[in-house]
């Protein structure tokens, strides 16, 4: 379980996140929708705080941290229930695939190297890379970095696992197989946030969405109502244009 | 018949300047360590923006890319005895030591150390700052500490990026050690000097060290290319 309540960041006078609360099952997946610029990415990057959040309270398990008053060791422990994947995968690039996933077990939580060893190659295979084990990033293709990096999320056993747009920067043809893992690794019981434009693919793996405006929440709830019948005028048009069938112009 | 220069002299010679050479290597590895250790400790403090320390790095820097190394030699060579010797009647502080008994080459090692570390601070400093964001972010996201970020994901990256530059400056640093003659440490070209002056075959002799430098530098360069490819094995691009 995650419940953020009344999380505000403002960077210098901008207020980028207004009162954000939200609550996220333990299992379940939550969309993040909402037009650029909205704080998207600020909302995940608070919670593992890569930006300090100005007010409020973030609550992770039997974790709580009151966000003006965290010190060192609650933004460690946040950081430690917490995973990230990025929009640019952000893989050590120098190590290979194996010593990604494995580097937080054997460095942060000190595990003996042949167990975590064992434990990063089975991460490593599920999303279709025991094979690549032994590649540096620079020749893994983008598809294949972002599986990566999803090894070395769930490496961690985090509580909330954070998706910042995962495919976005991959072509077309390796968007397939990186929402493939997704969906697989949700469909294990992780509890998820993702920040995604694949609207598509949010309906079919998110139990429940938020829609970001200006930093304020517009609508959030059940992910089958609000996709076919969001109650807010705003969330409306902007499903509206994304889910439009994509037309040419010329 | 006169001739333009006595050949066989070059030769001859050659083999009482090689034994010096140990010497010009020895202050040349020595102070790349020493200095080593002094500009990552400067390239950090500026990375990290450690508050005032900063600035006497900052002050540090500036001072020795204004001054020559010669000068530089000077000052540490006659300055640091002068400078405890003060510390000692003023303050009572260290002891009295007697800095006879420490070789002029630990002086050499020490000055250059000194003058390539504000060198390579800079160096590493933009290399370190050359890694990418997003692989600090992505460290701090697994819960790694900043300094076992640094250690295992940024520092490995930052010296791989300097490594051609920290080449060149070994390279440098073999010729520019030929100055430490001044300080009265015999390297190859101090003995040189010492047996130009006796035979009066300076020509020759001057010869005789330039190869000894000339072939010193070629085989460093292979050397150093050779490491470089060795430690770049992750940068090799997508081959599929
Ligand atoms: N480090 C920063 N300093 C100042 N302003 C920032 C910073 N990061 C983000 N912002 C501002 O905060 C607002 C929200 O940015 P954010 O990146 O969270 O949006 P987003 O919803 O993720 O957008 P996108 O869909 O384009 O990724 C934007 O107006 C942005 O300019
Ligand atoms: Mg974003």
């Amino acid at each position: 379980m995650i419940r953020l309540s009344a999380l505000n960041k403002y960077f210098d006078q901008h207020h980028v996140l207004r009162d954000v609360s939200l609550e996220v099952e333990k299992g379940q997946v939550m969309a993040v929708l909402g037009p650029s610029g909205s704080g998207k990415s600020t909302l995940l990057r608070c919670v593992n705080f890569l930006e300090k959040p100005s007010s409020g309270r973030i609550e992770i398990g039997s974790l709580s941290v009151e966000v003006d008053k965290a010190d060192n060791k609650a933004v460690m422990a946040l950081r430690a229930a917490t995973a990230m994947v990025f929009q640019q995968y952000n893989l050590f690039k120098n190590m290979t695939a194996l010593q990604n996933v494995m580097v937080g077990l054997t460095t942060v939580k000190k595990m003996p190297t042949s167990e975590a060893k064992g434990k990063s190659l089975r991460l490593l295979e599920k999303v279709g890379l025991g094979d690549r084990m032994d590649y540096y990033p620079s020749r893994l293709s983008g598809g294949q970095q972002q599986r990566v990096s999803i090894a070395r999320a769930l490496a961690l056993n985090p509580e909330v696992i954070l998706f910042d747009e995962p495919t976005s920067s991959l072509d077309p043809e390796l968007v397939g197989e990186v929402l493939a893992a997704i969906k697989q690794v949700a469909k294990e019981g992780n509890t998820m946030i993702i920040v995604t434009h694949e609207l598509h693919f949010a309906r079919e793996v998110a139990d429940t969405v938020v829609f970001l405006d200006k930093g304020l929440i517009v609508e959030q709830g059940d992910a089958r109502q609000i996709f076919h019948e969001p109650k807010e005028e705003r969330t409306r048009r902007f499903l509206d244009r994304a889910l439009r069938p994509f037309v040419y112009q010329i | 018949m006169y001739e333009l220069l006595d050949v066989q002299a070059i030769f001859t010679n050659m083999p009482k300047i090689l034994s010096r050479l140990p010497v010009t290597l020895g202050v040349t590895f020595g102070a790349m360590l020493v200095s080593t250790a002094i500009g990552l400790t400067i390239a950090l403090i500026k990375v990290y923006k450690v508050p005032v320390i900063r600035h006497m790095a900052g002050f540090y820097v500036s001072f020795i890319r204004g001054t020559p190394l010669l000068v530089q030699l000077y000052l540490v060579y006659y300055g640091v005895p002068r400078f405890f010797d003060y510390l000692y009647r003023a303050h009572g502080w260290f002891g009295q030591i007697n800095f006879n008994l420490i070789p002029p080459v630990a002086f050499a090692v020490g000055a250059f150390a000194v003058n390539l570390g504000a060198y390579l601070s800079e160096t590493i400093r933009s290399a370190i700052e050359t890694v990418d964001r997003g692989q600090f972010e992505a460290g701090i996201s697994i819960g790694l500490t900043r300094g076992q970020l640094m250690r295992k994901v940024i520092l490995p990256q930052a010296l791989l990026g300097i490594l051609p530059n920290y080449g060149n400056t070994l390279i440098s640093t073999v010729k520019d050690t030929s100055l430490i003659f001044m300080i009265s440490v015999v390297d190859i070209m101090g003995q040189s000097q010492i047996i130009g002056a006796r035979t009066l075959k300076f020509f020759e002799v001057y010869i005789s060290v330039s190869i000894i430098y000339w072939l010193t530098c070629i085989l460093l360069a292979r050397i150093l290319s050779e490491l470089e490819k060795r430690a770049r094995v992750y940068e090799r691009k997508l081959v599929e």
